[in-house]
C-alpha cells in the first residue's frame, strides 16, 4: 500500500467515520481496540487496511457473552510491527456480519471457524461450511448454551457426510 | 507352475519320488513337495493336495500354514494420528525393534493387515478412518492403542472426539496408557497373535 501510513492509530479514521465507530479504548501492546457499528464492517475495512496500512489479517475471534455476540479483528501492520483490534458487537438473536474475505483473504478459515462454533454469520462469504468439525455437525459447541453431551447422546451421521 | 511331478522338480530329487511318476501314489505326499521353492509352495501344495484330497481336508491342512505365516508377518498401517504415534515410531526403533517380531509398518492400506489405531479420533476423522479400513486386504484386525482409541481418553464427553474407536471398526485388542509404553505395544501385538492362533483364521 503505498502512500498509506504504516500501522498509525486508528484515531484518523474518526472523521471518516463519526457515527461507526462506537470508541477506542487502548489496549497494551497494541495500537488499540476499535469498536464499531457492524453496519460499516466492510467500509471500515477496507479503510484500516488501506489508510491505515495494515495488510495482514491475523485473526478472527468470536465471543459468546450470552446477551450479544462478540467478534474480534486482530490485524498487524508490517511496516509499523503492530496490532489493531477490531471489534463488533452483534445481536444473540441473529448474529451477523460482514465477510471481511473481500478486503484480507486470510479471513475465509478463520470465518468458518467462528460461524461453526460460536454461530456468526459472516454475508457474502465464499465458502461458509465447517472446518473443524465434521460437515453437518448440529451443534455449535462453544456457545455457552452448549451442554456436554453424553457420549451416546452425541448422534452425528459419520458415514453419511 | 504346472502340477507337481518330477517333471518340474529340481534335480537332485529323491530317487524313490522320482522313479515313481505322475501315475503312482507316492508313499509320503509332501516329499516332492519339499523339494520345491519356498515361494511356490503353497500354489504347489494346492495343487498337489487337490488331486488326492477334499476341498475341506486341504483346508484342515493349509489353514495352518496360513495362519502361522499370517500372525507372524503382520504389517501395521503406517498412520500416525496423535501421541501415541511417537510411543508407536520408538517401537520400530533401534532399542525394541518390532521388526524382530515380523511387524513392519507399511504406508499403504492395501499392503497393510493390521490396523494401529494411535491417537485420539475425532468425528472429522472417523469417515477417513473407515475409508482406511476398508481399503485394507482381509483378514485384517485392528489395535486400539491408548486411552483416546480405546474409550476416548481424557476427551471422552469432548463435542469432537469419537469415544472409542470400536464404534467404527471392529477391535481386537485394547491396549491401555496414556500413551502405552512400546513395551506395551508390543506385548499388545504378541497378544494378538496369540488370538489370531487361537481363532485359526
Amino acid at each position: 500500500m503505498t502512500g498509506a501510513a504504516s500501522g498509525v492509530g486508528p484515531d484518523r479514521l474518526l472523521a471518516r467515520f463519526p457515527q461507526g465507530i462506537l470508541g477506542i479504548d487502548p489496549f497494551p501492546g497494541t495500537a488499540g481496540r476499535l469498536r464499531f457499528d457492524p453496519a460499516i464492517a466492510l467500509e471500515l475495512f477496507r479503510e484500516v487496511r488501506d489508510t491505515l496500512g495494515y495488510t495482514h489479517l491475523a485473526m478472527v475471534a468470536g465471543i459468546d457473552w450470552v446477551q450479544t455476540r462478540e467478534v474480534l479483528y486482530a490485524v498487524w501492520s508490517d511496516a509499523g510491527r503492530r496490532y489493531l483490534l477490531l471489534s463488533a458487537q452483534l445481536p444473540a438473536d441473529h448474529p451477523h456480519i460482514e465477510s471481511a474475505t473481500a478486503v484480507w483473504p486470510s479471513a475465509n478459515w478463520h470465518e468458518r471457524e467462528a460461524w461453526e462454533l460460536v454461530d456468526i454469520s459472516f454475508d457474502h462469504h465464499p465458502d461458509l461450511r465447517n472446518l473443524l468439525l465434521p460437515t453437518g455437525y448440529q451443534f455449535h459447541p462453544l456457545l455457552r448454551s452448549f451442554k456436554l453431551h453424553e457420549p451416546e447422546e452425541l448422534e452425528v451421521k459419520v458415514r453419511d457426510v | 507352475m504346472g502340477g507337481v511331478t518330477t517333471a518340474s522338480s529340481p534335480a537332485g530329487v529323491p530317487a524313490a519320488a522320482a522313479a515313481t511318476g505322475p501315475a503312482t501314489e507316492p508313499a509320503v505326499p509332501f516329499l516332492e513337495i519339499e523339494t520345491l521353492r519356498a515361494r511356490e509352495f503353497i500354489p504347489a501344495a494346492k495343487e498337489a493336495l487337490a488331486s488326492r484330497i477334499s476341498e475341506e481336508a486341504q483346508d484342515r491342512l493349509l489353514r495352518p500354514v496360513f495362519n502361522w505365516a499370517g500372525r507372524n508377518s503382520l504389517f501395521p498401517l503406517h498412520w500416525g494420528l496423535a501421541c501415541c504415534a511417537i510411543e508407536f515410531a520408538a517401537a520400530f526403533g533401534a532399542r525394541w525393534d518390532a521388526e524382530r517380531f515380523g511387524v513392519v509398518p507399511r504406508s499403504s492400506p492395501r499392503q497393510c493387515d493390521l490396523l494401529i489405531v494411535n491417537g485420539t479420533v475425532t468425528w472429522k476423522v472417523a469417515h477417513k478412518l473407515i475409508t482406511l479400513y476398508e481399503q485394507m486386504p482381509e483378514p485384517k484386525w485392528v489395535i486400539a492403542m491408548g486411552n483416546c482409541a480405546t474409550g476416548g481418553g481424557p476427551f471422552r464427553t469432548a463435542y469432537s472426539v469419537v469415544p472409542g474407536v470400536d464404534k467404527l471398526v471392529p477391535v481386537d485388542v485394547y491396549i491401555a496408557g496414556c500413551p502405552p509404553r512400546p513395551e506395551a505395544m508390543l506385548d499388545g501385538i504378541l497378544k494378538l497373535e496369540t488370538l489370531i492362533k487361537e481363532r485359526g483364521e
